[in-house]
């Protein structure tokens, strides 16, 4: 063979490398850089003053309503993954004892939902979940209530329920598949010295399965808690969050420095959940291999 | 001896395959019983049986009477030490170790005591703290092994134990086990599909193939007296020369008639059948005590360590010689005609 192919090669290796590097650097870094630079303009009026200054984020910290509610949004969050892993966990398990085509068949049913527009899951939870709603009729129907029932009318209550019925397919997957990961041999190793398996699945199953459940709870708290689409329509006037004020803040304040400083401190955050789930799940990992 | 579990009539069928066929096995209190087997003969699936992992489709599992086949693995008093050691990977050496009695709710301290004690059995007595991630195979292996004895199960079972380890440790690991077995005096079921390994280790050799049962005996017994062809070729080199049965229960062959032992009865006149003999059996010149006697020229002598092969032309028929080696070399070479004589007691006849 010539040297021609091999040159060829070195073009696409070059190509590659270059898209490999530069698509997150120009789509990801750049713009979160432009963020943190925007950050540090000022808003007066309708003005734009382009001198670098602290005052956005001394206004977070200093202003009595930001702290509150960026501490409300991440208990909230915290109890969204909370509940998804609540809920995801037997869902995984039960799918992870199925057998063969059955199994994926299921699995891909799960994930469904994965693939519909936000837009309209949304809809269809509100139509579940408002006072006059699906869920209020059917227990009304039922003669459990006989007032529709508020608390999770438009609040923060709704807020969380929809986030966590729009989340779990993203704390099944990881749990599904830390236990996979399980080798069966572990579970006859466990029952053949005496194990039963309720001690099996305490003393090994779920110990193995924990680095799943860690990624699992830092996906769907960095999704929640970066979302503001499903606080505002389903939250009211009471499901107020941190996404929804920087929202405010980009589209009814036309104070974008501002907004910018809340979304690097939200970014900051974000990065310290996953350096948190990471270590974790690492932590977990590290004794396995 | 009494006989501590029996199985009977065991059969196990998955779908139309059928695995293992009508097993009548009886394990012998405190012996070491090896079931040998190439893959795909089942030893495996009769492993995993008494340990309760699968049930057979017909047939009993006898302990103490009772037909156990149906009981829940956690019920039974046998212990496992598995091909890849299955070892948890999230507990440390103690933790493993230990797991047996902790979910039969022993006290801590007794716990530690016993750890100890059995980590120091195996001579891991200052690994307690690591991690199976953190042994190498061979300490995997006793690590595993401490685990299966720590409940002083009535039997252990071991299914390939070795398979994983190369050859230096594992015959330091044959050593090892049967050192073990000597000590704690539990009866042991290993599995595997080295017969060296079985020649190394068991009291009895339980041969299989196909779902079957094909020999069982003293490993002398299966190495000297194989009773079918299968035997006779999974156990080395030995030479099968094919004949016809004759009317005085030798075997008529291309290189003569051979007088042959048999223990097979069902040999009629005129069956085809293999005379079997082993190649260390096998003498250069007619010297004294040989009962049968032929010539044939030397193709090749080949060194091999202890002893040197030589494969010898008999009449179109190719003999293997097994020669203790020598520094100066052995006293043939190719080219050379030679006569091969050897005892009839030395020659087995199995049915073709």
């Amino acid at each position: 063979m010539t040297a021609k192919p091999i040159e060829t090669d070195r073009i696409w290796r070059g190509v590659a490398l270059t898209a490999a590097y530069g698509l997150p650097l120009f789509f990801i870094l750049l713009p979160l850089c432009g963020f943190l630079v925007y950050s540090l303009f000022r808003v007066e009026g309708t003005e734009l003053y382009y001198d670098l200054t602290l005052a956005n984020y001394r206004r977070f910290f200093t202003d009595e309503i930001y702290i509150p509610v960026l501490r409300q949004t991440v208990v909230l969050c915290l109890e969204v993954a909370g509940l998804c892993i609540a809920f995801g966990y037997p869902v995984a398990y039960f799918l992870s004892g199925l057998k063969g085509r059955k199994k994926y068949t299921l699995l891909m049913l799960l994930l469904v939902p994965l693939l519909m527009s936000y837009i309209i899951k949304m809809y269809a939870i509100r139509s579940i979940l408002g006072g006059n709603g699906f869920l209020n009729r059917t227990l009304i129907a039922l003669g459990i209530i006989d007032q529709p029932l508020t608390f999770f009318v438009f609040n923060l209550n709704a807020v969380l329920l929809t986030l966590s019925v729009l989340l779990l397919p993203f704390a099944i997957l990881p749990i599904f598949l830390s236990l996979e990961r399980i080798p069966r041999n572990l579970l006859e190793a466990s029952h053949d010295l005496g194990g039963s398996s309720r001690q099996t699945f305490f003393r090994v199953i779920l110990p193995l399965s924990l680095p799943g459940v860690i990624s699992a709870a830092t996906f769907v708290f960095v999704l929640a808690i970066g979302d503001f689409l499903t606080p505002q329509m389903v939250g009211g006037q009471n499901g107020f969050t941190f996404g929804r004020i920087i929202y405010s803040q980009f589209g009814t304040a036309f104070n974008w420095p501002f907004g910018a400083a809340l979304s690097v401190i939200l970014a900051a955050l974000v990065i310290v959940a996953i350096v948190i789930g990471t270590w974790f799940g690492g932590e977990k990992a590290a004794v396995r291999r | 001896m009494t006989v501590l579990l029996e199985l009977k009539g065991v059969s196990k069928a998955f779908g139309a395959t059928r695995v293992l066929e009508q097993i009548d096995l009886a394990v012998e209190d405190g012996e070491f019983i090896t079931i040998l087997g190439p893959s795909g003969s089942g030893k495996t699936t009769i492993l995993r049986m008494i340990g309760g992992f699968t049930q057979p489709t017909t047939g009993s599992i006898v302990l103490d009477g009772r037909d156990i086949a149906a009981d829940p693995i956690n019920r039974r008093p046998f212990n496992t030490v598995f091909q890849d050691y299955a070892l948890f990977p999230h507990m440390t050496v103690a933790g493993n170790v230990g797991y047996g009695l902790k979910v039969r709710g022993t006290a801590g301290p007794v716990i530690k005591q016993r750890v100890a004690e059995v980590l120091d059995l195996v001579q891991l007595g200052s690994f307690a703290a690591r991690y199976p991630a953190q042994l190498s195979g061979g300490q995997r292996q006793r690590v595993a092994l401490a685990r299966a004895i720590i409940c002083q199960p009535r039997l252990i079972l071991l299914d390939e134990p070795l398979a994983a380890l190369d050859v230096e440790l594992r015959k330091q690991m044959q050593e090892f086990l049967k050192a073990i077995h000597r000590e704690i005096k539990t009866t042991f079921l290993f599995v595997t599909h080295d017969q060296e390994e079985a020649i190394a280790m068991a009291d009895r050799i339980c041969v299989m193939n196909y779902g079957k049962i094909l020999q069982l005996g003293s490993p002398t017994e299966v190495y000297y007296r194989p009773r079918s062809e299968f035997v006779a070729r999974f156990f080395g080199d030995n030479n099968l020369i094919e004949g016809v049965v004759t009317a005085g229960g030798a075997v008529e062959t291309p290189i003569g008639t051979l007088a042959c032992a048999s223990d097979d009865a069902a040999l009629s006149t005129g069956a085809k059948a293999f005379a079997v003999i082993r190649p260390e059996a096998i003498r250069i010149g007619a010297g004294t005590g040989a009962d049968t006697v032929v010539a044939g020229q030397v193709s090749r002598v080949s060194f091999g360590g202890a002893a040197t092969v030589a494969v010898v032309d008999v009449s179109g028929v190719s003999l293997r010689v097994k020669l203790p080696s020598r520094a100066e070399g052995v006293s043939i070479e190719a080219g050379d005609r030679v006569e091969l004589g050897w005892r009839a007691g030395d020659c087995r006849l199995v049915a073709a």
